[in-house]
């Protein structure tokens, strides 16, 4: 059945293998809101974060697309923000 | 004051504990950032909130609200940091709200509070929203064993504490009072800037006519979109001004529906809250959530106090309006009691019952 499905697959580098892991970790947390008729799997191969979606329909697969990333993009600017300051501790 | 006095069983702090508060289930994006010192005391050391005001007339989305935090959420934080003087590396827990609220704009605040657990190995702790109103207000105002009316644009509730549990006695069968007021501002296109509550509390003031509107209290419950109907129809009456008074004898204006709006609904507030009181035989009321900060409403609940021998106590909006620092404070008891939410459940739920939350730092 799922051959006729429809997939994505989206390669987001990081700065490092921990910031893709970080990111992996954050993201997979939230369920897909249609699972049923969107599968995700999310990797991490190297630096690199891999996401593959397969999906029911066209509409579905930009939808789940689009959060995703979105979902990329505030993690990164929150590693980006604070990302320094948490290789740094205060010596104490 | 009912029931013996036990012993709390949160044990004193063996030494200062710091945490970061996220809050973002509505249109107020906030952090804030709360010490609990050894000696006992608990101390703000930061407050900052960012709100999404939307133009006259129209209502917050999901959406639209996200989008807003995820812009805003950065540099509320950032801020909160700098001005407690703190850093992230000094923080004990990250306690954010983990419902009841929109879902989109909860989900976009956990994605940050998590990366910054992972980033900088800090405990998460999901917080009940409503229990982080409840906490703060306790803290602020120092009241002992009060009955709680939890008044805002999402919630209404009438909450007494008994063992462990926040207790729901009474609330609103369909909307909330901060609703049914924001959406009646938006009816009569009144700016949402501070809030459309402030507003109407404003135009309220200038009311002379008390028109007659449904007194919908429900036994120890209260519903508010009938009367939200009937207010609408009075817009839609030959007699209406949108403009307001014209020296007429027999006209409407939307600062005589502000004024019968509030006087209605906040006289059903006072009832369910009294009938609350009456069944524990309390002496205190605690005012939380953003329609708390009405003058009108909390006048009104003194006077009722008044003839009870009771005390009503209410916080200021930096407290009373959706913020971080009660995230942080309701958090930080919950972690002092060895409470954490592991990763995989930080998810956010758009219903979460306040009386779901095991109050375990209490006796």
């Amino acid at each position: 059945m799922t051959e006729n499905w429809h997939s994505v697959t989206l390669n987001i580098p990081f700065a490092s293998e921990k910031h893709a892991l970080i990111a992996k970790q954050v993201i997979e947390v939230d369920s897909e809101l249609q699972f049923h008729v969107v599968k995700r799997t999310i990797e991490v191969d190297g630096h690199v974060l891999i996401a593959a979606f397969s999906t029911l329909t066209v509409r579905l697969a930009r939808l789940a697309a689009n959060a995703f990333l979105e979902n990329v993009d505030l993690v990164v600017r929150t590693l980006e923000r604070f990302g320094e300051e948490a290789e740094n501790p205060p010596s104490s | 004051m009912p029931g013996k006095t036990r012993k709390t069983p949160l044990k004193d702090a063996d030494r200062d504990y710091l945490a970061l508060g996220l809050e973002g289930s509505a249109n107020k994006l906030g952090a804030g950032i709360m010490k609990h010192s050894k000696d006992g005391a608990a101390i703000v050391l930061s407050n900052i909130r960012h709100t999404y005001i939307t133009p006259p007339g129209e209502g917050f989305q999901p959406r639209d609200t996200a989008l807003h935090h995820r812009e805003w959420a950065l540099k509320v934080i950032n801020d909160c940091l700098t001005k407690a003087g703190v850093s992230m590396h000094e923080i004990d827990c990250i306690c954010f709200t983990k419902g009841p609220g929109m879902g989109a704009p909860l989900q976009s605040v956990a994605l940050i509070a998590r990366t910054l657990s992972l980033l900088f190995s800090k405990p998460l702790v999901g917080v009940n929203h409503c229990v982080g109103h409840i906490e703060m207000g306790r803290e602020i105002t120092g009241a002992q064993n009060p009955v709680v009316l939890y008044v805002s644009g999402g919630n209404t509730q009438v909450i007494a504490y008994s063992r462990q549990c926040y207790r729901i006695f009474g609330e609103t069968l369909d909307i909330a009072v901060g609703n049914c007021l924001d959406r009646f501002a938006r009816i009569i296109n009144l700016s949402n800037d501070p809030s459309p509550g402030y507003n109407i509390e404003q135009e309220a003031k200038k009311g002379n006519r008390l028109l007659s509107l449904p007194y919908a209290t429900k036994g120890m419950d209260i519903s508010l979109s009938g009367i939200l109907s009937a207010a609408e129809t009075y817009t839609l009456d030959k007699r209406f001004r949108a403009q307001g008074a014209t020296g007429d004898e027999d006209t409407i204006t939307p600062q005589d529906l502000c004024f019968s709006l509030q006087e209605t609904v906040f006289a059903m507030l006072v009832e369910i809250t009294e009938r609350a009181m009456a069944h524990i035989g309390s002496k205190e009321v605690l005012i939380v959530g953003g329609v708390g900060s009405n003058e009108r409403l909390q006048q009104m609940m003194g006077i009722m106090a008044q003839e009870r021998q009771a005390r009503v106590f209410a916080t200021d909006e930096r407290f009373c309006i959706d913020n971080g620092i009660m995230i942080a404070q309701a958090g930080l008891l919950s972690y002092r009691m060895g409470y954490e939410t592991p990763l995989a459940k930080t998810t956010c739920t758009q219903r979460f019952r306040t009386d779901e939350v095991h109050v375990a730092w209490r006796a």
